[in-house]
């Protein structure tokens, strides 16, 4: 991967290793990969690649059984379960497929949630800018139940983006919605990197989801296979059809 | 179908344990209950049955006065030459003369032997041993005067051995050896009583008062004379004012008069607590059904698309639910049988013992407790079912996080027209009071009950929101997410606080209408104790004082004034009545009776003195003729020589100790009330007196304060056995509270599995889950406390203005424990609930492939 800019989190020889013996499955197998700053990258494999597997063990959710992750100069491995937490909290954003919203909370309250569970109050002029990209209008005092698809997603991508955290994981956010809703939601996190300079690590199998990335990396069988700069929906379509003959 | 339903019970039997032990404990409770009911019931049966089976016949006085409380009652006597009329009947092989009354054993600490309720019986020593119900285990019968035999159990209690001696008081204290000591059957005694057997003529002396008297005679027939056939030839020669029963009637009266004065009691009030408790635990099992069936829905909604029948979805819910009440009840009913042993000795170390034997598990306990935990946990369970089972299948594959059922406008309607009702029940039966409105205030209570848990959902929301805000505040996120779970689903959190709300309110009325007694006795105490000093009997148990002790303390310098107080009953103008006695003089210079009218301290033998009340009843006026009945027979006319206002110390009617005591044997005082002549203060008073009371055995002299402390003792231990007893519901409830908590988190696990990516520490998710366990709590005791102290309220004034018992009190200082209580029973119950939410794997939660 040509960057200029420096890696705010990766992976070194990342191995995950399932069950034991005979059954033993790798999920991971010696992955290494780093992401840089500013950049919207995309991970893309069929089911059981390990893009899922490789997000979560970025992201402090899960433990390697070899190798290590590390999020700026902090290799997660070393650290307790209340610290990941914390690391979680401050420095991590998360965008999960569905489920992402507390459903007692208001929308408004849903995005300050990583904030308010650690007692701080954040920059408002930064929330009040996450708020009105968000596109929400009068709808942030609603509960998650009472808004569509789609903007429960824009309200999940509002929340990691609300501590201002070093990186953002999305996991197949827009494998839930139509496909008008899920554009919205790319273009939402597209104008986070180029306005708002975040950092976005996205896990999908749509290539036009990959398409809105500056970078994809194709996993098969816990590897990496493949790499792509400035993808388009065409020439990810094409690179996964290569990839599977 | 069947199979289904049984494996999906076992499936979800980590769920369904919560639901069992609260029916397991339920059961447990009632048939222990009902097993100690029988046990005690025929323990009794079998000791009176073979007690009395040497027995054919008793002759006995037909006359009974009872009045002025429950422990008054008593019999007449016969002519002691009877004996000798009936011995010569033919066919009679024995005949012998019975005396029963008091005696009290003074134990080695100075105070009589026994409970707190059962009587401390005296009599004769039955010569012939089939006819006397007593059997000598050690020692020989009394020969002379000066000696008693005694039952075991007193012996035992007392540390007396044959041939050791002690005090008995009949009330006058006697000093006796005990030459033997003797078994009622095979038992230790009558439960707690005790009893003490003279010789004959010792017992004539003491008890009956009058060498010619007997209670009664016991007669054993020939071998080949019918019992009937006895008491037909002895009918024929005794005067026609005594009655002749059969042996085999004797001993059933026996056992009536125990189950219905005793053994009933002791059932209806153990009865309600088990109610209470399955009332409870119906709560629990409503929602952990309400839950299951919620979660069950959006699969059996999916089996409802592709064609199954709402009946089938329904069927699967009652078959588990019918599994988890049968395995319970069962269970139940055998646990039950470890609860009636702890019953008992729960009461034991209460003070109130109960005879002792074997475990009698009769078909009926068994059938009716496991009938109750199964009913109640089937109709428990297919509400929700119904419910459920009406939602349309696609609206129940929506996913809704905020559920607003049960707040509809018709709940709120509806709860407030039956909360209305009782409310307005309770207050027209505490505004006209008496007798006649009790069933109204019951119908009242259970009515704002009732209305209080149909309402529960509609104001759950906006409680928990209310009682919630300090959390927010405090607590930050976790606070606030522990306030809207809370508020989430309002018929979930009302029924799981109505559980607790029905044992907190309990135990609030039972708090609210003890305080209550017990602001009325020491207002009463306050407003009547005249005196300085007072020296007074137990209130239960019949023990007595000697009447001689108040004129001997009255002989002492430091004593102005002395006057015992008795308590008989008799039948006036007809009517049977509970009586005081005394003396007029000394009582009109100690204790001021707000006389109107007459005077009491110039009462003559042949006046009575009446209470203003009873005046007005019975339309009697100074000077009105009245015709007293007493025990032994006679009849005597008085006239009315005083009305008094303060009835509280001396009830409606006193009679002069002069005109009492020839037809009373064994008159005793209740209480000798003392007043110190000038200058000598309490405390040497007490000195003083102290010395010439032991000289009688009678209890310790106390001024106010030490005697209101007493008499309001008893109360203090009735509350303490039924919060033992409510202890019970509270910790149903409690798990009630557990156990929907864990059913939650299974539900939320996904959104909880969100909370912990985005930053929340197991700390705080923890402090959540308990928060919430506390809001509910908390909810649940304030709802408790809110009706209990309305209820205990009512209660007050219906039963005092029935009985003048009672003075409407709230005590704060104990209703904030129960607050504090129940807050902290919200902790405890969160502890599990909430360890289990934090090890929740976050990726579990949020894992979407």
């Amino acid at each position: 991967m040509e960057t200029t800019t420096a890696v705010v989190a990766g992976a070194e020889r990342a191995t995950k290793v399932y069950g034991s013996g005979e059954t033993a499955i790798r999920a991971l197998d010696e992955v290494t990969i780093g992401f840089p700053a500013g950049r919207f990258t995309a991970i893309m494999g069929p089911s059981g690649s390990g893009k899922s597997t490789l997000m979560h063990c970025l992201a402090g959710l899960d433990d390697l059984t070899e190798g290590r992750v590390f999020l700026g100069d902090v290799d997660l491995g070393t650290l307790s379960d209340k610290d990941l937490t914390v690391l979680r909290r401050t420095r991590i954003g998360f965008v999960f497929q569905s489920f992402n919203l507390v459903p007692t909370l208001t929308a408004a309250e849903n995005i300050t949630l990583p904030l308010t569970l650690g007692g701080a109050k954040g920059d408002p002029d930064w929330i009040d800018t996450v708020v009105a990209t968000v596109g929400l209008g009068n709808r942030l005092k609603h509960l998650p139940s009472e808004l569509s698809g789609g903007q429960q997603q824009r309200v999940a991508v509002a929340r990691a983006l609300a501590t201002q955290p070093q990186i953002i994981f999305a996991d197949e956010p827009t494998g839930n919605l139509d496909s008008r809703s899920g554009g919205d939601i790319l273009a939402f996190m597209r104008r986070a990197v180029d306005e708002l300079g975040q950092t976005i690590v996205m896990v999908t199998h749509d290539p036009v989801a990959a398409g809105y990335a500056d970078a994809v990396v194709f996993l098969a069988d816990g590897r990496i296979v493949d790499e792509m700069a400035d993808p388009t929906a065409a020439t990810v379509l094409d690179r996964i059809k290569s990839l599977e003959t | 179908m069947l199979r289904i339903s049984l494996k999906s019970a076992w499936g979800h039997k980590r769920r369904l344990v919560g639901t069992a032990l609260a029916v397991f404990l339920g059961v447990a409770f009632l048939s222990g209950t009902l097993v100690l009911g029988d046990t005690l019931s025929r323990n009794f049966d079998q000791l009176f049955a073979e007690t009395t089976a040497g027995t054919d016949a008793v002759v006995q006085s037909p006359r009974s006065i009872s009045g002025g409380g429950p422990d008054i009652e008593q019999t007449g006597f016969l002519d002691a030459d009877l004996v000798d009329t009936i011995a010569a009947v033919d066919g009679v092989a024995a005949a012998e003369p019975s005396i029963n009354g008091y005696a009290a054993i003074i134990g080695p600490d100075g105070e009589a032997v026994g409970g707190n309720g059962p009587p401390r019986l005296g009599g004769n020593w039955i010569t012939d041993p089939e006819l006397n119900p007593y059997r000598l285990v050690d020692g020989r019968a009394p020969e002379a005067d000066d000696e008693v035999v005694i039952n075991r159990g007193a012996a035992e209690d007392a540390g007396l051995e044959v041939g050791d001696t002690a005090t008995v008081q009949v009330p006058t204290p006697l000093e006796v050896t005990v030459v033997g000591i003797a078994t009622f059957g095979d038992a230790d005694g009558i439960g707690d009583t005790t009893f003490t057997a003279f010789t004959l003529d010792a017992a004539q002396r003491w008890i009956a008062g009058d060498e010619g008297r007997i209670s009664s005679v016991l007669v054993r027939g020939e071998d080949g004379v019918s019992q009937e056939e006895l008491v037909d030839r002895i009918e024929a020669v005794v005067p026609a004012d005594t009655e002749t029963l059969t042996g085999a009637e004797v001993a059933q009266d026996r056992v009536d008069e125990i189950n219905s004065d005793f053994l009933g009691m002791l059932r209806t009030f153990l009865t309600m607590f088990a109610g209470i408790a399955l009332l409870v635990a119906t709560f629990s099992i409503y929602n952990t059904f309400s839950i299951i069936v919620a979660q069950r829905t959006r699969e059996m909604a999916l089996l409802r698309a592709v064609g199954a029948a709402r009946r089938q979805v329904l069927a699967a819910v009652v078959v588990e639910a019918l599994a988890v009440g049968v395995v319970a009840s069962v269970a139940g009913v055998v646990g039950g049988l470890g609860i009636a042993g702890l019953l008992k000795g729960m009461f034991d170390a209460f003070g109130f013992a109960l005879p002792a034997g074997g475990m009698t598990i009769t078909a009926t306990a068994v059938l009716v407790s496991a009938a109750v935990g199964i009913v109640a946990t089937v109709v428990a369970a297919t509400a929700p079912a119904l419910r459920a089972s009406r939602i349309a299948p696609l609206a129940a594959l929506r996913e809704t996080a905020v559920d607003r059922s049960g707040t509809s406008r018709a709940r709120a309607v509806a709860g407030a027209v039956i909360l209305g009702a009782g409310v307005a029940a309770v207050l027209t039966s505490a505004a006209v009071g008496g007798d006649s409105v009790v069933l109204l205030a019951g119908v009242g209570a259970v009515a704002c009950l009732a209305g209080v848990v149909v309402a529960g959902p509609v104001v759950a929301r906006p409680a928990a929101s209310v009682l919630g805000l300090p959390l927010a505040r405090l607590r930050g996120m976790g606070g606030v997410l522990a306030r809207r779970n809370a508020m989430r689903n309002p018929r979930r959190t009302s029924a799981t606080a109505s559980a607790l709300l029905v044992g907190v309110g309990v135990v609030v009325v039972f708090t609210v209408f003890a305080a209550s007694i017990k602001t009325y006795l020491t207002d009463t105490i306050d407003r009547t104790f005249g005196s300085d000093l007072v020296v007074s009997a137990p209130a239960f148990g019949g023990a007595g004082i000697d009447p001689s002790l108040a004129p001997a303390i009255a002989e002492l310098p430091e004593v102005a004034d002395s006057v015992g107080l008795g308590t008989g009953a008799a039948v006036i103008e007809g009517d049977e009545r509970g009586v005081r006695y005394g003396d007029p003089g000394p009582l009109s210079q100690i204790i001021d009776l707000d006389v109107t009218e007459g005077s009491l301290g110039e009462l003559a033998d042949d006046q009575v003195a009446v209470s203003a009340d009873a005046a007005e009843d019975e339309g009697w006026r100074l000077g009105s003729p009245l015709t007293v009945e007493f025990i032994d027979g006679s009849t005597e006319r008085f006239t009315v020589g005083a009305i008094y206002e303060e009835d509280t110390l001396i009830g409606n009617l006193f009679v002069p100790r002069a005109a009492w005591v020839p037809h009373a044997p064994q008159a005793m005082d209740n209480a000798v009330y003392v007043s110190l002549a000038p200058g000598v203060d309490l405390e040497a008073g007490k000195a003083a007196i102290q010395p010439v009371v032991d000289r009688f055995d009678g209890p310790d002299v106390q001024d106010r304060d030490e005697y209101a402390a007493d008499q309001t003792a008893g109360l203090d231990m009735m509350l303490g056995v039924i919060y033992v007893l409510l202890a019970l519901a509270i910790l149903i409830a409690l798990m009630g509270i557990a156990n929907t908590l864990s059913l939650s988190i299974h539900e939320r696990r996904r959104e909880l599995g969100v909370l912990r990516a985005v930053g929340q520490t197991r700390r705080q998710l923890r402090t959540m889950v308990r928060d919430e366990s506390v809001l509910i709590a908390v909810f649940g005791t304030v709802g408790g406390l809110a009706l209990g102290v309305f209820l205990g309220w009512g209660l007050v004034q219906v039963a005092s203005s029935s009985s003048g018992v009672g003075v409407f009190t709230a005590p704060v200082a104990r209703l904030a424990v129960i607050l504090v209580v129940g807050a902290v029973a919200g902790v405890l119950a969160g502890v599990r609930p909430a360890r289990r939410a934090a090890r929740l794997d976050v990726l579990d939660a949020v894992r979407s492939d």
